[in-house]
């Protein structure tokens, strides 16, 4: 579990002015607070590939955005995601909320990019979209943290950092769900 | 219409107003406008560019942006319609130029071409200033209400279908604009609008 608090207190100390995403189940603590918050607009798309073109034009206007989606609209974003946010070069932060990680963990954890195959796949004790997550993101050139507890919350700070030390976006997959205090 | 009589009008009243083109306006544009807020959403892609354009409008309240989208491009980003609306960015400008066809490579015909009614789809999307244009006089007599009035604005001008050729980027291209990288575009158009942005604090 991660406290939304704590996820809204960094972004709040980053600048941030913008979030964009389509909600999830896992979000929703930190969806819950962020509507309350003035110092950051919160705009729901209809797709994820929409959002990482609304960021980039965001920061091109000069604001300071950042993504909030789910790793399913991850995958959904992959041509918006190369030819807006990686080729214009904005150093956008994209918090990825991870669908089916406790059932891949329990399995061994990220298959090896050999292994993904449409037996694997297609297995219904596993969530294909874990799966195929962080092999994607390598296959991007999407660099990411993980933040999956409270006490991983530096690792939030170090997307930002990395996001504008090599002018990119940098993903952090978070794998516990948000709650509220 | 032609695709020159839709631009040429604009390009004599769009001000300070940031322009995004894409697909078969970007040289067309070109040739009527040298402006460092031209933005060709080109070599990046296709059906983003007006929500890259709702970026903008968003990020620079007091300004125009008006984004030059394709009919086929729209058809990929319907959704945007949607968020546009619901963003409520007063300063934004979509104008569809419809030829009903994929003119860059080899004017095949789009999904519903022929049918599809944009102006009732920005209408269900709920826009609620629409213009659609058949004919150039109708469209350049009522130009300075377009430009002038709040938004969102959704703008379709049937046009007849050109010969635009694929779309590069270098050194050696005709269009000033598509000359630098994309990367490198974002960051002139970043600069030239922070630039004249007096006040704001670049992060």
């Amino acid at each position: 579990m991660i406290h939304a608090g704590l996820v809204l207190d960094e972004l709040r100390r980053q600048g941030v002015t913008d979030v964009l995403g389509v909600p999830d189940n896992a979000a929703k603590a930190l969806l819950d607070l962020l509507a309350a918050e003035p110092s950051i607009r919160l705009l729901t798309v209809t797709r994820e590939g929409e959002a990482f073109a609304i960021a980039s034009g965001l920061w091109v206007g000069g604001r300071r955005p950042v993504l909030l989606i789910q790793n399913t609209g991850l995958l959904e974003s992959g041509d918006a995601l190369r030819g807006t946010a990686m080729r214009m070069r904005v150093p956008l932060v994209c918090l990825v909320t991870v669908r089916g990680y406790a059932r891949m963990a329990a399995h061994g954890g990220p298959p090896a990019v050999e292994a993904l195959d449409a037996e694997l796949l297609s297995r219904p004790d596993l969530d294909s979209v874990a799966l195929l997550t962080e092999t994607t993101l390598r296959a991007w050139g999407l660099p990411w943290e993980v933040l999956g507890e409270d006490a991983d919350l530096p690792r939030l700070a170090d997307a930002f950092r990395r996001a504008h030390a090599q002018e990119q976006p940098v993903a952090v997959l978070v794998t516990s769900d948000t709650a509220l205090p | 219409m032609t695709r020159d009589e839709a631009l040429r009008p604009l390009a004599s009243r769009r001000g300070q107003a940031v322009v995004v083109t894409t697909m078969g306006t970007v040289r067309p544009w070109a040739r009527l406008s040298d402006h460092p807020l031209d933005f060709a959403s080109a070599d990046s892609a296709m059906g983003h560019a007006a929500d890259f354009a709702l970026g903008l409008a968003l990020a620079q309240p007091g300004r125009k942006v008006l984004c030059l989208n394709g009919d086929g491009s729209m058809l990929m980003s319907l959704g945007t319609l949607v968020t546009i609306v619901a963003s409520g960015a007063a300063n934004l400008v979509l104008f569809v130029l419809q030829n009903d066809t994929y003119e860059l490579t080899g004017n095949q015909s789009i999904p519903g071409a022929g049918r599809v009614d944009f102006a009732a789809l920005a209408r269900a999307a709920g826009f609620t200033r629409v213009w659609a244009f058949e004919e150039a006089g109708a469209y350049e007599s009522a130009l300075p209400s377009i430009l002038e009035g709040p938004g969102p604005v959704f703008v379709v001008v049937k046009v007849e279908p050109g010969a635009e050729g694929p779309l590069g980027r270098g050194p050696a291209e005709s269009a000033a604009y598509l000359r630098p990288s994309l990367a490198e575009s974002a960051r002139l158009l970043r600069r030239a609008i922070l630039d004249q942005d007096y006040g704001r604090v670049d992060s």
